[in-house]
């Protein structure tokens, strides 16, 4: 039956509560954002676009977004095997384990940044045996898909996770059932399923990656038009007391946030749907 | 206490829930407001209980004006469709838990708590419960702590949204000879909501049938059922053959009501599958028919019959049924007991639903 | 082959291709989570205990603890308190713009740390909006404590909300339906029936939140001006004294971040298991029907 809104409220605390998170967000959130856009309304168009797409912001937002791509690729293809091993195959330990994929959203970005960058720095316990191979990590754009790689693993684990779980295991079997084998199960059954999930939490790791800033200035060497990321370059342009320079390129960069939010949403408004059109029944089985 | 409904409206958008709504619930009876979902009943119950506000009219409890009053100050006891019990506290803490939030003054003290808690749970059988939690008990369980819950604080009226839904049907039929057997010995005026037209029948002094937010019919159980007030009565409660009249123009005047009103198409005949006869020959006022299909059904023969291009179902005793011993594709005629016409099809079962 | 085998074949991996897939998995786990972990506490102790304790037994990493403790006192009070109204309002009660408001709580986690470092310097800083005013008035935003708290309470505000939500709407309003109908006031209901039923996941948005409280850094870095002894929380220590090559004491001052990083994992994962044996209980079958 029907029960929308109505004009008069039972529960108590409606106005109360509305209200102070509105207030809340306003003065946070809203209020700040708002004085971004002022301030970069000092600037005409053209001189945003002349700063936004100099030569060394340029180069930042490839490196930036190169690197995020990467390091989200990664994120996926491993992501997924250790959702899967985390939810379907039994090993000693795997408590810890699952517990510990949740590191990167635990540990200080600055700690992860001094930790990866010793360890994959030429006399470090990777970068010792790397550096022979003619492997160079730490400062050079590999070593920000390292940090990049290490920020965004959660996101991928933790989407999978709930969904891989939720797979109700009739569709595996119907599929053995009607002659598929193991591969062809997975591929044309599983990963469908999985593929909005995965996309998802492929978006977060990226959108995560782009802003990123503590784990990766230590190891990336930040030679600008190599391995700088824009929002060093940000702060590179306010240690040079060049604010507006530093609020153009921050006004670039929230636009890519907003639309990496729309992203996230649109996508994740796309896998319920999908999820709801799967198991359709399963509001009269609550 | 009696309850008074008077002019009750209510919208959800475009959604007319529930349109005019006169109702008088006298004191120490037990009501059911019957009806298919989205006719509006449970939204009638919760503007009586104060959880939802009506767009206009009003509510009195015991001729006291109650429509604005907040649902904690309107001592009514609630009973949720899923009973809505506090899954953290205990059961003894849950029939509690309306004594402990009494303002300090009135709250009674901890061992008369203890007393009276214990004795409500005596009353619904459960008081070797007491310690368990709400996840621990089975769903009939479940229901009668709720009920208990409610009556803790002893309430004006009772209301109960689908009590017994989400049971199975061996629990439900006992606990609704239970529910009845309480009220006879509490007394306390009770409104219940069920789609369900044999509990409304077998539990309740008065059924309220309702349908798109309006009342249809307010009677006993047994007016409701055999004097329907409108078709959508007759098809709700029961299995029901309808004619179309100007067809069946010799069946309308056997209902006892004028031929002449009944003439054109614009009416309706109703008649419940065990009040026709059939015979094997043709008698004065009786339709003809072929068999289509015989039916054992437990005590009772079902036959359905082919008129025209009408299907027609006819309940019969065994003993009837093995004394005309009936066969697919016979020749028979049809004489109705009581029938019931209605002039200008009305709403009928067919397309009920769409406005859900 | 059997037919017990070619059940089995079809709903489950061959062998090689799980031991395959583990080898994987915990392999890229091992080199990305567990040796980075046991590379903070190993390059810390690298010269021994002594050295480790001298590094950590010092003013200004003692100053930098005491800071970092009291910008997560200040923020998550307010942190639980936004929580609980926007999760209240958004969970129990339907209005226009609902989704709006959502998205709008979601956005810290989008923007940059250090987007918003900049934003508040534009507000507060000297040539900001409110700049010329504070300074006027001697109060101090940026470079300074109160800077600090307000960028982390711009960091951390989804986290609460965020948990809350989806677990408040979940549960419904019916429970607080059925306490109002008993006679509770709204603080009844609100302290004996709400509060008790999402007491763990409150715990669990307020460990996170204050994980990322006690450990960001960009934001923080942009509005605290690095000033040793005075606006330099742990994470800012820490890379001050990288910047020195200082490994040792870079990493001592880490391995107290990672070891509030363990923690949170090990308070996290008990709270999760909490939460789940209580949805578990709560699904259980029900008991069949007795007298």
């Amino acid at each position: 039956m029907p029960r929308p809104a109505s004009g008069r409220r039972l529960l108590p605390g409606f106005g109360l509560s509305l209200g102070c998170t509105l207030v809340y967000l306003s003065l946070l959130i809203l209020l700040p954002l708002a004085g971004l856009a002022f301030k970069a309304s000092e600037l005409s168009l053209a001189q945003w676009w002349a700063i936004a797409t100099s030569e060394r912001a340029l180069a930042s937002y490839r490196v930036t977004f190169g690197a995020s791509l990467l390091a989200a690729m990664i994120n996926a293809f491993f992501g997924l095997i250790v959702a899967w091993i985390l939810v379907r195959y039994p090993f000693p330990g795997k408590r810890v384990v699952d517990s510990l994929v949740d590191l990167p959203f635990a540990l200080p970005t600055a700690v992860a940044g001094i930790t990866l960058a010793t360890l994959y720095a030429g006399n470090g316990w990777i970068g010792r045996h790397l550096e022979p191979l003619g492997v160079k990590v730490a400062f050079t754009p590999l070593g920000i898909v390292v940090a990049l790689t290490f920020i965004g693993l959660p996101f991928v684990v933790r989407t999978l996770q709930p969904v891989i779980e939720d797979i109700e295991p009739e569709i595996e079997e119907a599929a053995a059932m009607l002659g598929a084998s193991r591969w062809q199960t997975f591929t044309r059954v599983l990963l469908p399923a999985l593929f909005p999930a995965l996309l998802t939490g492929f978006t977060l790791a990226f959108s995560r990656s782009i802003g990123e800033y503590g784990s990766v200035i230590f190891i990336a060497g930040n030679l600008p038009l190599i391995s700088e990321i824009t929002p060093l370059l940000i702060i590179a342009k306010l240690e040079q007391y060049d604010v507006v320079g530093a609020t153009a390129l921050a006004v670039v960069m929230l636009i890519i946030s907003f639309v990496m939010l729309l992203a996230v949403n649109a996508l994740q408004w796309w896998a319920a749907s999908r999820l709801h059109r799967r198991s359709g029944s399963a509001d009269e089985r609550r | 206490m009696s309850i008074e409904i008077r002019a009750i409206g209510k919208r959800f958008g475009s959604f007319v829930a529930l349109e005019d709504i006169n109702l008088h619930i006298p004191s120490g009876e037990l009501v059911a407001l019957l009806g298919p979902s989205g006719c509006g009943k449970t939204t009638l119950l919760r503007i009586i209980a104060g959880m939802e506000s009506a767009d206009h009219g009003q509510v009195l409890f015991g001729g006291e004006e109650a429509t604005h009053l907040p649902a904690r100050d309107r001592k009514v006891g609630f009973v949720f469709q899923h009973y809505a019990l506090f899954r953290h506290m205990s059961v003894f803490e849950n029939v509690a838990f309306g004594l402990r939030v009494k303002p300090r003054r009135v709250r009674p003290t901890e061992a008369e708590i203890r007393r009276r808690v214990m004795e409500l749970l005596d009353l619904v059988q459960l008081d070797w419960l007491a310690d368990r939690y709400p996840s621990q008990l089975s769903g009939g369980q479940r229901q009668r702590i709720a009920l208990a819950r409610a009556l803790a604080v002893e309430p004006r009226v009772l209301l109960l949204d689908e009590p017994f839904g989400a049971l199975d049907t061996r629990v439900r039929k006992e606990l609704r000879r239970w529910l009845r057997r309480l009220h006879d010995e509490m007394h306390i005026s009770s409104v219940f909501v069920t789609h369900d037209q044999e509990e409304a029948l077998e539990v309740a002094d008065r059924v309220v049938v309702m349908n798109r937010g309006r009342i249809e019919q307010i009677g006993s159980p047994d007016e409701v059922y055999s004097a329907p007030a409108s078709p959508f009565v007759y098809q709700f409660l029961g299995n029901v053959n309808v004619f179309h009249s100007r067809v069946h123009g010799a069946w309308a005047e056997i209902g006892r009501e004028s031929p002449a009103a009944y003439a054109s198409a614009e009416a309706m005949a109703f008649v419940r599958p065990h009040d026709i006869d059939i015979e094997r020959q043709p008698v004065v006022g009786s339709l003809e028919a072929r068999v289509q299909d015989v039916h054992l059904i437990g005590p009772l023969v079902r036959v359905e019959l082919a008129h025209a291009t009408e299907l027609i179902e006819v309940e019969l005793t065994r003993e009837r049924a093995a004394l005309l011993s009936l066969v697919r594709g016979q020749q028979v005629w049809l004489k109705p007991r009581q029938v019931r016409v209605f002039a200008l099809p009305e709403t009928t079962l067919e397309d009920e639903g769409s406005g859900i | 082959m059997s037919g017990a085998a070619a059940v089995k074949r079809a709903l489950a991996e061959p062998r090689w291709v799980r031991v395959l897939l583990l080898g994987v998995g915990l392999g890229f786990l091992f080199f990305f989570l567990a040796l980075p972990l046991l590379a903070v506490f190993g390059e810390a102790f690298a010269t021994g205990w002594t050295a480790y304790a001298k590094a950590l037994d010092d003013p200004e990493a003692l100053s930098a603890i005491g800071l970092t403790l009291s910008v997560a006192l200040f923020v998550l009070p307010g942190n639980l308190v936004f929580g609980l109204a926007a999760a209240w309002a958004i969970a129990k009660f339907d209005f226009r713009g609902k989704s709006l408001l959502i998205t709008l709580i979601d956005l810290p986690f989008a923007v940059s740390p250090v987007v918003v470092g900049l934003v508040f310097l534009l507000i507060f800083g000297a040539q900001g909006l409110f700049g010329p005013w504070l300074a006027a008035h001697e109060i101090k935003v940026v470079f300074a404590l109160p800077g600090m708290i307000i960028v982390t309470m711009f960091i951390t505000c989804p986290f609460v909300a965020r948990e809350l939500i989806p677990l408040m709407q979940a549960q419904g309003k019916e429970e607080e339906e059925a306490a109002l109908s008993l006679g509770a006031t709204g603080w009844q209901m609100f302290r004996r029936v709400t509060l008790p039923n999402i007491k763990w996941g409150l715990m669990y948005g307020v460990i996170l939140a204050n994980a990322r409280a006690m450990g960001e850094f960009g934001a923080v870095s942009v509005v605290s001006g690095h000033i040793r002894g005075q606006t330099n929380t742990l994470p800012l220590h820490v890379e001050i004294l990288y910047n020195e090559y200082n490994a040792v004491g870079a990493f001592a001052s880490a391995s107290v971040l990672a070891l509030l990083a363990l923690v949170t994992l090990l308070a996290k994962t008990i709270v999760e298991w909490r939460m789940r044996r209580e949805t578990l209980m709560l699904k259980a079958e029900l008991p069949p029907e007795k007298n």
